[in-house]
């Protein structure tokens, strides 16, 4: 075993190591315990649970594109009974660290899911999605107004002691004025970035590839986004934890996020072409870390070296 | 079990322009696939194609004396064409095999079964006419396709069933009844043919048709479905038809292999 400290504190939220996986993209986990060993995972975030089950959208759900995918799932989950009495037993047998990934049509549902949690020994966190483009109502409105979303954490927060993370939209004019409206309402902890609203258009039909239209954007294309947004908050908020997510598939992705800001990260769609890449991306983390002689990957984090940049155009 | 793991390309067949045969090294897939099953390949480990591509095992084989399994693929975009490209001995990433298989094990010799083939639908149809072969099923083999060209594997059809079970359907008639395959079942099924089950695998609009016919018939269907998916083994929920339930069914894990009065076909 490796002498590199991979532990990671976000918040009141300490995990083994910094490579969790993001919702949607890996079940209620128990869909991997055959190729990943999910007690060994920094953290698992399932499948945005809602009050009541949900039946997603109708398909054509996806569409592959350069570097990444279009979804709109709609979230289609269990519920949130269903993962209590089913799903969670099963995943804290296994030693799971869980993030339980909640969303709601309204703020009323959102408090009453986050209230059916409560204080479950069982739960590391609660993530509350407030940005899938995927759903007609709640999702993404609430996170691309922030007074909504200011509202929105403030009345969900009284309804659990456990740690409040946030899950942001990149689907804004400016990341830190969502990061500060989460953060103000009570957010423990942010991840992002959510997908980026996308189209695909098949040209023999002219009809758009996916059945609702638009779909969230996810893969390596969208990794530089997610960088700069993780660095702009980090910068803004330099007290408030990171997940930085978008397009990891690779511990260089890993680092990246890292150093941008980010205190630990979640994998998305890369669980999809390779189910083991998340125990894959904890060794590789531990190999470079003790290549580098660097004791603890928590110091990692925030150390990007930025260059001035030049005061007024060269002419 | 379903295992990860990297398999080497043990030939490439081409048959024309747009199909071929990838045979890949057994590993310990090829021992447990199931007629019905797939795999997914990663075709190549760059960003275009991103994603892995759900094959059926059409076949499990060997290939000079090296056991292997084979893939039946038609080129349709990125990833297929891809898979087209690779040099023998190269290894690529495969995961299965996935999913619930075609319905075999309830069939007695006493029973007799037809095969339902829609261009390159007959893949998962190669193994199951070889596993019923194997056990002394009597099935019938219903093929279409556009031309003679794009009806492939019938040499292996025709061994495995025996060539008087085997006809075919073609649009510009050049092999077989001119017409499409769910006329000429029907004209089997009129003149007064039952069977225990109908196994099938082709294009929505066969599917959709054969639907009603095996429904007004009261015959019993399996249809390895197909659905553009993104894991394969039900967590990226991409890959739903509707069901006549009102649920959507997971094609990956429910599936492919489904009756296809699970599937609410005015809806797909």
């Amino acid at each position: 075993m490796s002498a590199v400290d991979l532990s990671v504190q976000l918040g009141r939220l300490r995990l083994k190591n910094p490579i969790a996986t993001a919702s949607g993209t890996f079940g209620y986990g128990l869909e991997f315990a055959g190729f990943v060993d999910l007690g060994a995972l920094g953290a698992i975030s399932v499948k945005g649970l809602s009050l009541r089950p949900c039946l997603g959208n109708p398909p054509p759900r996806i569409c592959e594109t350069d570097a990444g995918m279009l979804n709109a799932i709609g979230l289609q989950n269990v519920g949130i009974e269903e993962f209590l009495s089913e799903k969670l037993p099963k995943l804290h047998a296994l030693g799971a660290t869980v993030l339980a990934n909640v969303w709601g049509d309204t703020e009323a549902e959102y408090r009453a899911v986050v209230e059916r949690i409560g204080d479950d020994p069982r739960i590391a966190a609660v993530e509350l999605n407030v940005s899938c483009p995927n759903v007609v109502k709640g999702g993404m409105v609430f996170g691309n107004d922030p007074a909504a979303l200011h509202a929105l954490v403030a009345a969900v927060r009284p309804a659990t002691r456990l740690p409040l993370v946030v899950k942001l939209s990149p689907n804004v004019t400016d990341i830190v004025t969502a990061a500060k409206a989460a953060v103000d309402g009570g957010a423990d902890v942010l991840s992002l970035i959510n997908t980026l609203v996308g189209l695909s258009i098949d040209v023999e039909t002219r009809e758009p590839k996916i059945g609702f239209t638009t779909g969230g954007l996810s893969g390596p294309a969208i990794r530089p986004v997610a960088l700069r947004m993780v660095w702009e908050v980090r910068k803004a908020l330099p007290n408030v934890p990171i997940f930085g997510i978008g397009g990891i598939e690779t511990v260089e992705h890993v680092l990246e996020f890292l150093i941008a800001g980010a205190n630990a990260v979640q994998v998305g769609t890369a669980n999809f072409r390779d189910p083991g890449v998340c125990g894959r991306l904890t060794r590789d983390l531990a190999g470079w870390c003790e290549r580098h002689g660097v004791s603890r990957v928590a110091e990692l984090s925030g150390t990007l070296k930025t260059r001035p940049r030049p005061e007024k155009a060269y002419v | 079990m379903v295992v990860n793991e990297a398999l080497r390309i043990l030939r490439t067949v081409r048959y024309d322009a747009a199909h071929f045969s990838v045979f890949l090294q057994a590993g310990t897939i090829a021992a447990t696939a199931k007629p019905g099953q797939f795999v997914m390949v990663q075709a190549g480990d760059g960003l275009r194609p991103y994603l892995r591509r759900a094959f059926s095992v059409a076949d499990v084989t060997t290939v000079a004396g090296v056991p292997g399994f084979e893939l039946v693929v038609r080129a349709v975009g990125v990833g297929t064409e891809a898979l087209g490209r690779f040099a023998e001995g190269t290894p690529i990433p495969v995961l299965g095999p996935l999913g619930v298989p075609f319905p075999i094990d309830d069939l007695k010799q006493s029973d007799r079964v037809a095969l339902v083939a829609g261009g390159i639908g007959l893949a998962p149809l190669v193994l199951l006419a070889r596993r019923l072969a194997e056990r002394g099923i009597p099935a019938d083999l219903f093929y279409g396709g556009r031309n003679e060209s794009e009806v492939l594997k019938r040499p292996d059809f025709e061994r495995f069933l025996g060539a008087h079970r085997c006809r075919y359907a073609t649009d510009d008639g050049s092999l077989g009844k001119r017409g499409r395959v769910t006329d000429i079942l029907g004209s089997a099924l009129e003149a007064g043919t039952s069977y225990r089950r109908v196994y099938a695998c082709g294009p929505v609009p066969m599917f959709r048709t054969l639907a009603g016919m095996l429904e007004t018939a009261g015959t019993e269907g399996s249809f390895a479905l197909e659905s553009e998916m993104a894991c394969g083994f039900g967590v990226c929920l991409g890959c739903v038809l509707p069901g006549r339930d009102g649920r959507f069914h997971t094609i990956c894990t429910e599936g492919p292999c489904l009756p296809p009065t699970a599937i609410d076909w005015s809806r797909v």
